[in-house]
């Protein structure tokens, strides 16, 4: 299987994100492997009874699994190392507990407080290669660069409002006070502007073969493309 | 229609020049200098119109002049502190024409650059995303100068809440009438009323002068 895409002058470009090569294989492969220890991450923290990782898992699993499920096809699959980025926060925060990390690092107790914020940018970075994979939605660099980081705040400012939403209707407490809320919105936006430039140099970093092979090709990038 | 919204629009100006012009004669300077930038800044659609010949859409600029009024009457009348809900009020009305200059920017955007293709549904989920994260920014804009200068203007944690959730709600209803907009004019007529190239052609040819 293959898509054309045709160009503005009618002129076709072959591209073949459908296609089952063996580098294709190869790369479906490693992003299941990989996907074993976001699933691992997830089960440890469901375990443990914790309701927002657990949150941030399952939505990172179902995020996985949605091009496999909309695509019935198993070869879908994100880039090994999407996964790995996923589990990244989780293994931050489980990292907290661990005295013996945070004995010989001073720093590293301030350095788990960003898994939060991160694990909102991780989100954002995988929705905008999701939509380049598997979508029609084309951005460029600097308009993906300036998503990822909008998509972080914006998410975050709706999570708060969740929260706060949820303390005033059903009586929970987790929002001490207004500082508390706006320090979350700053180390989101951190996030966000981190994870936001990470997505540009990874699109810049990954070689033009590979992101064939993956579908995430940028369709500017196919000569006299626009609008198929 | 066009005339009666223009009338509306200079009778709004009149309100502004209004109560700039009566907080000078009475001693009462607090809102002059809002006042007077708030006019400024509602001239600044039909100065784009005359000079460069960028139109925006007639709704959006009745709507930007709607928002300057009333925050400047508010003010001035004492409408911020008296009239519980006030500030949410103006809150709403300007994030809702951040959403909808937000919007005007992206169909322009999908227009006019190569390499960006929006479609519409992702248009309006951008529209809704943009708006809240452009209201977090503001209220942490507000936090900020509130830490650095001893200022007052983050009240309590459920205003600020009441600020977001009003966000929230103005960025839904702007994609929701973003949608239907560009259901009945198709978006590249939309854009080209805009007169962008225009406003380009004239802007270059003033550099190049």
């Amino acid at each position: 299987m293959s898509t054309m895409v045709k160009g503005r002058d009618g002129s076709g470009a072959e591209v073949r994100h459908h296609t089952r090569t063996p580098r294709r294989v190869v790369e479906a492969e490693a992003s299941w492997v990989a996907c074993t220890v976001l699933f691992l991450c997830t089960v440890y923290v469901i375990l443990d009874m914790d309701v927002l990782w657990s949150a941030f898992g399952i939505a990172a699993l179902s995020l996985y699994i949605l091009p496999i499920v909309s695509k019935r096809d198993p070869f879908q699959a994100l880039p090994w190392e999407m996964t790995l980025l996923l589990s990244s926060p989780i293994i931050l925060h489980i990292s907290e507990g661990s005295r013996a990390l945070s004995g010989a690092v001073g720093w590293w107790d301030d350095f788990t407080s960003l898994s939060f914020a991160l694990s909102f940018a991780t989100i954002g970075f995988l929705l905008t290669m999701e939509l380049h994979m598997y979508t029609d939605v084309r951005m460029n660099r600097s308009f993906s660069v300036f998503f990822v980081i909008m998509f972080t705040v914006a998410i975050s400012g709706f999570w708060q409002v969740g929260e706060y939403l949820s303390d005033v209707l059903a009586g929970t407490d987790n929002i001490s006070s207004n500082s508390q809320v706006m320090n979350e919105f700053l180390w989101a936006t951190v996030g966000g502007l981190v994870m936001g430039f990470v997505y540009g140099a990874y699109i810049k970093a990954m070689p033009r073969s590979r992101r064939e092979v993956l579908g995430l090709i940028h369709f500017w990038e196919v000569p006299g493309w626009k609008r198929g | 229609m066009e005339k009666r919204l223009k009338l509306i629009s200079r009778a709004m100006q009149a309100g502004m020049a209004a109560v700039a012009l009566a907080g000078a004669v009475t001693g009462n300077l607090t809102w002059v200098p809002v006042a007077v930038i708030s006019l400024v800044v509602s001239e600044i659609p039909p100065l784009l119109r005359r000079d460069l010949r960028l139109v925006l859409p007639v709704e959006l600029n009745l709507w930007i002049v709607l928002a300057l009024f009333l925050h400047v009457i508010g003010g001035f009348s004492g409408f911020y502190d008296n009239l519980p809900g006030w500030d949410h009020l103006t809150h709403a009305m300007s994030s809702s024409l951040i959403a909808a200059l937000g919007f005007v920017t992206v169909v322009a955007l999908d227009k006019y650059v190569e390499s960006i293709y929006l479609p519409g549904s992702f248009l309006a989920f951008f529209i809704v995303m943009f708006t809240m994260a452009m209201g977090v920014s503001w209220e942490v804009m507000e936090y900020v100068v509130d830490e650095v200068t001893g200022s007052n203007m983050q009240y309590s944690l459920s205003d600020t809440m009441v600020d977001l959730l009003f966000d929230a709600f103005a960025g839904f209803l702007v994609a929701a009438y973003g949608a239907y907009y560009l259901r009945h004019t198709s978006p590249d007529h939309f854009v080209e009323s805009l007169q962008l190239v225009e406003a380009k052609a004239k802007i270059e040819a003033a550099i190049r002068r």
